[in-house]
């Protein structure tokens, strides 16, 4: 009998054991976890009070990493430091991860599982933050932003982040996609800047003659010819573009669509485009353009930070004009609107205890405020999401940036992108047959026919 | 102590947390991925049991059926051209006398190699503008191929790294079976008049019969469950058509959160590679143990 009482014990000594090691690790608010953080940051504040605070940590998910972001990273290192030299016992823990695999494969991972970082970078529209939302997996942010009064001081960039009249992220800025081209392979050729259609192919036939690429281009990840894709038919359609997509109103298969998706072909046929484009990355496009071997790209506002000193594309300074896509003559929709996203920025867990939720308000309130707005522009070229006072805007000096500031201002009207409107399925189509219409494997209106067939059978789910 | 050992519990303690632990993270994920492959679970929403229509979904996609032919064209290449080159280079290798460490050791270091490393390696190989492939070929006034951006080369280019990458280490096992058989059998052949080929084909090739076995059958598995080599070179482009089935449960459940979809395209790859070794195992695999 006492043999088997000892077994007994043993067997539960190990078990335990096992499921101890098994357990979660609940421990980052214990008192050793970080020492010399809390003293820090709380000797400045109140020393009397400093024996009675907590330390604890909040998880931060950032995808500024890497040369090109390190202006974003600056500001959110001091935005970080603000934070916490306000709450006290708060200490940051930074993770950085780079913006597709915290997108596509780390933050669904976390979201699926439940245990998302306490503040995130994400995405707005059904296919990332409306679905987090609709999961009860993100806080809702309305009741902080009328207690920090901030509300109103939003430009109108809510619309893919709110469900139900509730917002579950904040944009951090916003962009438009136009054409950045070399001005001085355009005067050296004596082209005329590609500010009308005519003149915008003249160059493109001109400099393929002459063996220079007109538009580079990195089409491995098809997110990136999608860019021109998707100006292409918001300037072919009238009306309810992106978002008739989903309801049915719109089709990719009606000759609108079909017809962009045919100058895009056409183009690629044409040789307009990087020889080999699909077998090149993002990168590979911006490092073509900077060694002077490419004319154009068309890409996103945020690149006009790589042309300035101390970044990637230094080379280029001054040297850089940018442009919406020209109006393009028998396109039937508005041909001075422009594609303009506020689409990135950050999203915060559901899941906070109160010095969390603190902290999360003091973030908010650092880093959305007009000063480290103003920073974003002048510093790395992040068109505002926040209203800043025209003296504020004064201060830009980067001649790219006010080209960038102007082409959104000239603008008649905007669309985001469809991809983030469509579900993930529909836009994981449009990527796999444009690179077929790039190889040459498939028409413009197979390619259409093939998405509508996703589309309606996603339209079909909800 | 005697008595220890005849009480149930003793035995039952030492057995417990392996069979905890085993169940915990094999038993458990693999049954739960079964039943969450006949779900449409999102990972964010509840699983709703939907039947056969993920399977039937694969089956009705374009786009699995080039990666099972992708998956088939592994298998076949590694098979029919792989297998006879790692033979052949195991017996030059096993009846060179002087260096045949450094040889061994070389024609190793690939295996040993990262894949990620691998793949920027080749990627530099295969370079359209700045690779060596494409130097030589300008040498010779030809047009530089873009390897990886060209479909109907694309499959080719990447067949031929994995290729490189594996061959070293087929060859060692092989080389190892060689080295193993005893000197005086080879020696006694030679006395009576065999020439090199007549022993190599009559004598070595049918004693190492069972290793060469176990190489097409590791190929066969290896083939069926290849997914990193596509996903470091082109992520199954240009356009689709390198994708392998793993490359699509890859991005089909964590890309785009499909998780039921993926876990059905998983039992389908299982149950490939089942299938597959199965047959060979019973045809071409039988092999008799051999004593010298």
């Amino acid at each position: 009998m006492k043999k088997n009482l000892k077994v007994a014990l043993t067997l539960l000594v190990a078990m335990s054991t096992v499921l101890a090691a098994c357990g979660k690790n609940n421990n980052a608010s214990s008192p050793e976890a970080s020492p010399n953080e809390s003293s820090s940051a709380t000797g400045s504040e109140s020393p009397g009070e400093s024996s009675n605070i907590e330390p604890f940590t909040v998880s931060l998910r950032h995808i500024q990493i890497g040369e090109p972001q390190k202006f974003r990273k600056a500001i959110l290192d001091d935005v970080v430091k603000k934070t916490e030299g306000e709450i006290p016992g708060l200490k940051f823990e930074l993770d950085g991860i780079e913006d597709a695999v915290n997108r596509f494969t780390k933050l669904p991972a976390e979201m699926a599982a439940g245990n998302p970082p306490k503040i995130f970078d994400m995405f707005g529209g059904n296919a990332d933050a409306l679905k987090y939302a609709k999961a009860g997996r993100l806080l809702d942010l309305t009741p902080i932003l009328d207690e920090l009064g901030i509300k109103d001081k939003f430009l109108n960039v809510f619309s893919q982040f709110t469900l139900d009249g509730k917002i579950y992220g904040l944009p951090i800025g916003g962009n438009m996609e136009g054409v950045f081209y070399n001005t001085e392979i355009f005067s050296a050729n004596g082209l005329n800047a590609p500010t009308t259609w005519d003149d915008l192919i003249k160059a493109a036939d001109s400099l393929k003659a002459k063996g220079i690429t007109p538009f580079a281009t990195g089409s491995q990840a098809g997110w990136v010819p999608n860019m021109l894709v998707n100006t292409l038919i918001g300037r072919n359609v009238a009306a309810n573009y992106p978002n008739g997509l989903t309801d049915g109103t719109l089709k990719w298969n009606s000759p609108e669509f079909v017809a962009a998706y045919a100058t895009y072909g056409d183009w690629v046929k044409k040789g307009y485009f990087t020889k080999g484009e699909l077998g090149k990355t993002y990168d590979d496009m911006l490092n073509e353009f900077a060694a002077g071997k490419a004319a154009m790209i068309f890409d996103g506002s945020w690149r006009s930070s790589a042309f300035k000193a101390g970044a990637v594309a230094a080379n280029l300074e001054g040297k850089v004009g940018f442009i919406a896509l020209p109006a393009i003559p028998d396109y039937k929709g508005d041909q001075t609107s422009i594609n303009a996203n506020y689409g990135n920025g950050y999203g915060f867990s559901s899941d906070l205890n109160d010095n969390e939720l603190k902290a999360v308000t003091a973030f908010i309130k650092n880093l959305y405020n007009d000063e480290m707005q103003l920073r974003g522009l002048l510093e790395d070229g992040v068109l505002p999401s926040m209203k800043l006072s025209d003296e504020a805007l004064a201060n830009v000096t980067d001649p790219l940036v006010k080209q960038v500031m102007e082409t959104m201002s000239k603008a008649s009207s905007s669309f985001v992108h469809f991809d983030s409107v469509v579900q993930k399925a529909v836009n994981s189509e449009t990527e796999l047959q444009l690179q077929k219409l790039i190889a040459n494997k498939a028409t413009a209106q197979q390619v259409g026919d093939a998405i509508q067939k996703v589309q309606d059978s996603e339209n079909a789910k909800k | 102590m005697k008595n220890t050992l005849k009480n149930p519990a003793v035995y039952l303690m030492f057995v417990l947390p392996t069979v905890i632990l085993y169940g915990l993270f094999f038993l458990y994920p693999m049954f739960s991925s079964v039943f969450y492959a006949f779900t449409d679970w999102d990972g964010l929403n509840p699983a709703k049991f939907i039947g056969f229509d993920n399977f039937t979904k694969a089956f009705s996609d374009d786009q699995f059926h080039v990666a099972i032919w992708n998956n088939m064209s592994f298998l076949l290449f590694s098979v029919i051209l792989q297998v006879p080159v790692i033979i052949v280079f195991a017996l030059l290798i096993s009846n060179v006398k002087k260096f045949q460490g450094f040889y061994k050791t070389t024609v190793f270091i690939p295996s040993i190699l990262s894949t990620s490393v691998i793949g920027i390696l080749w990627g530099f190989i295969y370079d359209p503008d700045i690779g060596p492939i494409a130097a030589f070929l300008k040498f010779f006034g030809v047009e530089p191929i873009y390897w990886l951006a060209e479909s109907k080369w694309a499959m080719k280019a990447i067949l031929i790294t994995n290729a490189w990458q594996w061959v070293g280490f087929y060859i060692i096992l092989i080389l190892a079976a060689i080295l193993a058989i005893p000197r005086d059998i080879d020696e006694a052949a030679a006395i009576d008049g065999a020439t090199a080929p007549q022993r190599a084909w009559y004598l070595t090739l049918p004693l190492i019969k069972p290793i060469i076995s176990v190489v097409v059958m590791l190929s066969i598995a290896g083939a069926m469950r290849v997914v990193d080599v596509v996903l470091v070179m082109t992520n199954g482009g240009p356009a689709g058509t390198t994708e392998v089935m793993g490359s699509i449960m890859v991005n089909k459940a964590i890309k785009y959160g499909e998780y039921g979809y993926g876990m059905s395209l998983a039992i389908i790859i299982f149950a490939f590679a089942l299938v597959l070794t199965a047959i060979y195992q019973l045809t071409f695999g039988r092999t008799e143990r051999i004593e010298y």
